[in-house]
């Protein structure tokens, strides 16, 4: 078997027999599940049954004296978990939640003589925090009635402010040749993704293989090994199987993450019904009025098409092979470069002195993200993602707002000449120091 | 000569680690590379092991120039050695076996026999890391002769053993040295060089400043000091004033002298001037060890 093949075979196995490679692969897949999952088990969870008392000085909320002239829905309404009992005085509610233990929370209006509408309003506890649903629901009441009571006083109709409010008007970026719609926010968040997914695969991967360089050198291996193998396969041996490893892991991740989804859809699918129409109908509830709830459903409706509309506006033709290119390519690149680090320390120390000038071209480009992303053709996006060191990271910001072909094209030429280059210094680099010992230290006792 | 290396010249920098190198080991011998630390013994080595290229001169393997091939014929044992310390050490001795050219099914069956030799088979599935160093060195100095190379490096091979240990591996080496394989010493420890070495090369700073054959280098050293035992007598000895005598020991019945020869009398002069006296036990010429021979030379060259 060729020798090249032997290191890279080695360096592929030890890693991936490695528990912590299985850790990591499981790891990330069930953190995107929980991410996933969590809020829907929470939206589930039944809520214990809570009792807020409202201390309403103001009269605006229903407190004091009901007036029947007042609309149904200018008061707090309760549902099946969060009751809310009107109280005269705080001082009276505090001694209410006292005696009684079902009372999470007393909502405290104050009327200042000064203002005509009270602007604060506060929901006291006692030791235990009201759920997160319970202060959403109250302050989700609040606004609603004061609204009430204000179209009221003012005379304008539901359907008057449903108008008012719901009309927009609808901004566009639209290319002038070929007429279609920029969406920049979703190809910026997009960019700002893969950007940074290049990035940490990148150090991921490359200081894996720093860490196996110095690794060899620290525990001697290296001068068995060298009689055998060129240092130059060696090193390739390593790259190469390490760049293995992370594909391996990347596919892993992306199974397994799809298994997880689907699988937590459909276990749960009942579940995940349920609790859907269950937050409609505790809407519905609340709301008690059909124009609000059609004004937000109209508002949520609006914005879903527009996602996917920019997302299927974006080139994924084009997206995918070019992230799979500067992934592969930018890997390479400086792996090699990772390696001949490693190869000039004698342990991880040094070798984080020596990567240091490695990671400021990608740092810089990470820094960069925010006014390339303003300006996607300008001169210094353009500059990033022709040079080889920054145009992994630089360029998959680009990429979703669509880069001319010519440019694309210079970049991917100069990195994949690049590489030749970068391996060569690398290996010079390599060859010479891996079998050289206390570099360091030798420097530091001539000062 | 199974090998030559002719007037090697390697620079790093300014400063030159060989210079003018030149040594020939022949076939099935057993061949020292000695030196102070630091005299450019491992710079040849890794020379002949082809992980670097001499500035000057040539490197000839049974008459041929070297070539990147010709390292699938050279045991090399380093002084600095090391394993992988996670893998597991017959997985580990089968992939170093594999980057010599074995095949997979071929390193399995040596070694699985190796193992058994030096009673480490139990140990196969376990991680490096778990190995005593003594260990360790059994499997790296199996890892070195597996593929049954014709020229065998050690360097340092006995530090780190414990003496049972350490003349097991003589043993091997020397059993290995019977089947025809040739072996470069390079050690500081010159009892084993003058118990092993048939030829050697002393190289300090950078240049060979002594080499040949064990015996002669010793003989061209001679001092013309000997050792005669003869039975206790009633008479003091008598000596002709041209040998100097060293004092004499007395013991057992036995009387031990220490006689230095002038120049030109032989130690049968010495025999004609005892025996009329005394009956003779023994004699033997002291030859100086390899030991004085090789800090003589050493502080010599220190001293220019």
């Amino acid at each position: 078997m060729n020798k090249i093949l032997l290191v890279i075979r080695r360096e592929y196995m030890t890693r991936v027999r490695k528990p912590s490679f299985w850790l990591l692969t499981l790891l990330v897949p069930i953190m995107l599940a929980a991410l996933y999952a969590i809020p829907i088990y929470l939206a589930m969870k039944p809520l214990e049954k809570s009792v807020v008392l409202v201390a309403d000085e103001s009269g605006i909320f229903g407190g004091l004296d009901r007036d029947d002239t007042l609309r149904s829905d200018s008061h707090f309404a309760s549902t099946d978990n969060i009751v809310y009992r009107y109280a005269a005085t705080l001082d009276y509610a505090k001694r209410l939640m006292d005696s009684d233990k079902d009372v999470t929370a007393i909502l405290y209006v104050r009327h200042r003589a000064s203002d005509a509408i009270p602007t604060d309003a506060c929901l006291y506890y006692k030791s235990d925090l009201p759920p997160q649903q319970v202060r959403y629901d109250v302050d989700k009441q609040l606004q609603r009635i004061l609204r009430n009571r204000l179209l009221q006083a003012h005379g304008i109709s539901d359907d008057e402010y449903a108008l008012i409010s719901n009309t927009k008007i609808n901004l566009r970026t639209e290319d002038l040749e070929t007429g279609r719609e920029a969406f920049l926010e979703v190809k910026t968040g997009l960019g700002f993704i893969l950007a940074l997914l290049i990035y940490v695969v990148i150090f991921m991967f490359g200081s894996q293989v720093m860490r196996g360089v110095v690794e060899e050198k620290s525990s001697r291996i290296i001068e068995v090994i060298v009689c055998s193998v060129k240092p130059f396969q060696l090193m390739m041996g390593k790259v190469v199987g390490i760049a293995l490893v992370g594909l391996t892991q990347f596919l892993l991740w992306v199974l397994l993450t799809g298994i997880a989804l689907v699988g937590i859809q459909a276990t749960n699918s009942e579940l995940f019904q349920t609790a859907t129409q269950k937050h409609e109908l505790t809407e519905l509830a609340t709301k008690g009025n059909e124009a609000t709830l059609q004004m937000q459903q109209a508002d949520q409706m609006a914005d879903i098409p527009q996602l996917i509309e920019g997302i299927a506006s974006i080139d994924f033709g084009v997206i995918l092979p070019a992230f799979l290119f500067y992934f592969i390519f930018g890997y390479l690149l400086y792996a090699t470069l990772f390696a001949a680090a490693g190869a000039l320390s004698d342990n991880d120390t040094d070798s984080q002195l020596f990567s240091m000038p490695l990671t400021i071209p990608l740092l810089i480009t990470i820094l960069c993200m925010p006014a390339m992303v303003n300006a996607p053709s300008g001169t210094l996006s353009v500059v990033l993602s022709l040079i080889p060191f920054t145009s992994p990271v630089a360029m998959m910001l680009r990429v979703p707002f669509g880069v001319p072909l010519d440019q694309l094209y210079w970049s991917m030429a100069l990195l994949v000449v690049a590489f030749p280059l970068c391996t060569w210094l690398a290996a010079k680099l390599y060859r010479s120091s891996i079998l050289r010992f206390n570099r360091l230290s030798i420097r530091r006792r001539k000062r | 000569m199974i090998l030559e290396a002719q007037h090697i010249e390697k620079n790093f920098g300014d400063y030159r680690a060989l210079d003018d190198v030149s040594i020939a080991v022949r076939e099935g011998s057993i061949f020292g590379l000695l030196g102070p630390n630091g005299a450019g013994k491992t710079t040849l080595i890794r020379l002949i092991n082809r992980i670097s290229r001499p500035d000057k001169g040539v490197i000839l393997l049974g008459g041929q120039p070297m070539t990147d091939g010709d390292v699938q014929h050279i045991g090399y044992l380093p002084e600095e050695r090391g394993l992988y310390k996670k893998m597991k050490v017959g997985e580990q001795a089968v992939y170093l076996a594999q980057l010599k050219g074995l095949s997979r099914r071929e390193a399995e069956h040596r070694i699985i026999q190796w193992f058994d030799k030096f009673g480490i088979s139990d140990w196969w599935n376990r991680p490096v890391e778990q190995l005593s160093k003594g260990m360790q060195q059994k499997v790296q100095f199996i890892v070195t002769v597996l593929h049954e190379p014709r020229l065998l490096i050690f360097d340092e091979p006995f530090s780190g053993f414990d003496p049972v240990n350490a003349t097991l591996l003589k043993n091997e080496i020397l059993a290995l040295c019977d089947k025809g394989a040739t072996v470069i010493f390079s050690t500081h420890n010159m009892a084993s060089v003058e118990e092993l070495c048939d030829d050697i090369a002393l190289i300090d700073k950078s240049r060979v400043v002594l080499s040949g054959s064990v015996t002669s280098i010793r003989r061209s050293y001679s001092r013309n000091l000997f050792e005669v035992v003869v039975l206790a007598g009633d008479a003091p000895l008598s000596l002709p004033a041209e040998f100097q005598l060293h004092g004499t020991a007395v013991g057992d019945g036995e009387e031990k002298l220490r006689v230095t020869l002038p120049e030109g009398r032989t130690a049968n002069d010495l025999l004609a001037a005892l025996m009329p006296q005394r009956q003779i036990v023994s004699i033997n010429e002291l030859l100086p060890s390899m030991n004085d021979i090789f800090v003589e030379t050493v502080k010599k060259g220190g001293a220019e």
